[in-house]
């Protein structure tokens, strides 16, 4: 059997709940090699949270970084991913 | 009291918060719960095995009446290296050890009780930030703008939990301290669940399946929950290792399992960070943090749910007692929160023996580990692990501390060893009354 990253979400805007503080990412992407979704993609020098549709919300961004540089808040009540059977 | 005006706000419907929520109206507080999800435990990756042994305490025979997806009698365990296999099937105790159960249905279902006792609950409600006057935490303001006061803030939402991050409780955590788990739910069917995996859980140990972690397949009513992870340290990835997927693929094609999950389906994929130290203080002036934005949480044993369960209700207990007391100061509460904390026999013995099991695994290679891990399956697991652990350290060294230590361990955890039949009566009891 194959893993196959089944995830579901709710329907309704997130908002940007994960940012980057462009002033403080060093562009080093413990971001993205940490994020399971590739939320992160490098844009220039830094990194960016382009595909947030895709986020799982774990956290792994914002505890990784050395820099403080992943701003990770919570989507909007009632959006953003839902798991079945957890 | 005005309308946005309450005695406790919990944070978060999970385990911790409903426990702490019902409480808090129990004990006749006007009582907030706030829950991001639409339906409570709908954003709970994991969370699948509760411990009967804990259950047992009369604070939680009520849990016991909860959605049950499967009665777990048994534990498997596979040690896999090139050359050979070995299983280890083990009923550690008479009757039931675990209740298997999906969070979107507990955490409804716990929400529900909550709401019975009182509680008001409002979901599809996120919290993001909290409202300081002096040094204490006065309220919390949710994704509308709205502005909820009280004199004490229960906060239960997880190990990212905004409440306690902001509250510069919570720090960032990784390497040592931060565990990343993937996790998968296989859908069979319940007959095909019934043949392969019965009333059985299954453990895992086999190279590039896990980093330090112990891989498992726990099987619901119709789906069985697989996963596996490792530390977020620089040794996490590898050449053969890009992502915790690869770990869980390679975990999907061990032959005891692959064949037993063969002509299913995955049916949700999940990630979830597991939090491995204690937090240094759980409390500020007018906040409580409980379950695991509180640090309460045992990756090594798998235990989290049942330690989230208790330390809601202990967080209930010391606000009203606080709140009665007209003291809300940071250390009232730790003093009522952690007194009950440090009471309870589960707690205590289970922090000691993952401390003392995980202090000899991180250590190790995967293959002293499968060692340590058959020494552990005859040995009567990792109870008789740690004291045995300490006992054979004190002979061997002739310090008599280490030894006194077993002894003292070995008399504090008899009231856990010796849950037997009794708890088989107590869930029928709770069943019967469901």
């Amino acid at each position: 059997m194959k893993v196959e990253m089944k995830v579901d979400y709710y329907p309704g805007e997130t908002g940007e709940f994960v940012r980057v503080d462009e002033e403080k990412c060093s562009g080093c992407g413990d971001c993205a090699k940490f994020c399971m979704r590739n939320v992160w993609v490098k844009d220039g020098e830094i990194y960016r949270p382009k595909n947030l549709k895709a986020c799982g919300e774990c956290g792994a961004c914002w505890n990784i970084c050395d820099f403080d540089a992943v701003i990770f808040e919570e989507p909007k009540g009632g959006t953003g991913v839902r798991y079945e059977y957890g | 009291m005005t309308k946005n005006e309450y005695d406790i706000i919990v944070v978060g419907a999970g385990c911790a918060g409903p426990a702490a929520a019902k409480k808090a109206a129990e004990l006749g507080l006007k009582t907030l719960l706030l829950e991001k999800s639409r339906v409570p435990g709908e954003k709970n990756v994991s969370g699948t095995c509760l411990n009967m042994a804990a259950l047992v305490d009369p604070d939680l025979h009520y849990v016991m009446k909860c959605p049950v997806e499967r009665e777990i009698k048994e534990m498997h365990s596979f040690m896999i290296n090139e050359d050979r296999t070995t299983m280890f099937r083990e009923t550690p105790s008479k009757g039931i050890i675990l209740l298997s159960v999906r969070r979107d249905h507990l955490d409804a279902w716990h929400t529900e009780e909550a709401k019975k006792a009182g509680a008001e609950v409002k979901l599809s409600t996120t919290v993001m930030d909290i409202i300081e006057e002096n040094g204490a935490i006065k309220g919390v303001v949710t994704d509308s703008g709205e502005k909820y006061y009280a004199k004490v803030i229960i906060d239960a939402a997880g190990v990212n939990s905004i409440v306690g991050r902001k509250a510069g409780l919570i720090p960032k955590r990784k390497g040592k301290n931060m565990i990343l788990y993937v996790i998968v739910n296989v859908f069979l069917g319940e007959e095909k669940i019934n043949e392969r995996f019965g009333d059985s859980i299954y453990y895992f140990l086999a190279p590039n399946t896990q980093y330090k972690t112990w891989p498992w397949a726990f099987p619901k009513r119709e789906v069985v929950t697989i996963g596996t992870g490792g530390y977020m340290d620089e040794n996490l990835f590898n050449d053969d290792i890009k992502s915790v997927n690869d770990y869980m693929q390679n975990l999907l094609n061990l032959k005891p399992l692959k064949e037993r999950i063969e002509g299913g389906r995955i049916e949700s994929w999940g990630l979830h960070l597991e939090f491995d130290e204690a937090i240094e203080k759980r409390t500020r002036d007018g906040l409580i943090l409980t379950g695991e934005a509180g640090g309460f949480v045992i990756p090594f044993l798998g235990e989290g749910m049942v330690e989230a369960f208790f330390t809601g209700i202990y967080a209930a207990e010391a606000a009203a007692k606080a709140i009665e007391a007209g003291d809300l100061s940071a250390e009232n509460l730790e003093d009522h929160y952690m007194g009950r904390y440090n009471d309870n026999v589960f707690l205590q013995g289970f922090r000691y023996v993952a401390d003392l099991n995980k202090k000899s695994i991180l250590s190790k290679t995967d293959e002293e580990i499968v060692n340590i891990m058959q020494n552990v399956c005859i040995g009567g697991g990792f109870i008789s692990n740690a004291i045995h652990t300490n006992w054979m350290k004190g002979a061997e060294d002739d310090d008599m501390g280490f030894v006194q230590e077993a002894k003292d361990f070995y008399d504090f955890i008899q009231p856990y060893r010796q849950v037997g039949s009794e708890s088989i009566e107590i869930y029928q009891k709770m069943r019967k009354q469901k």
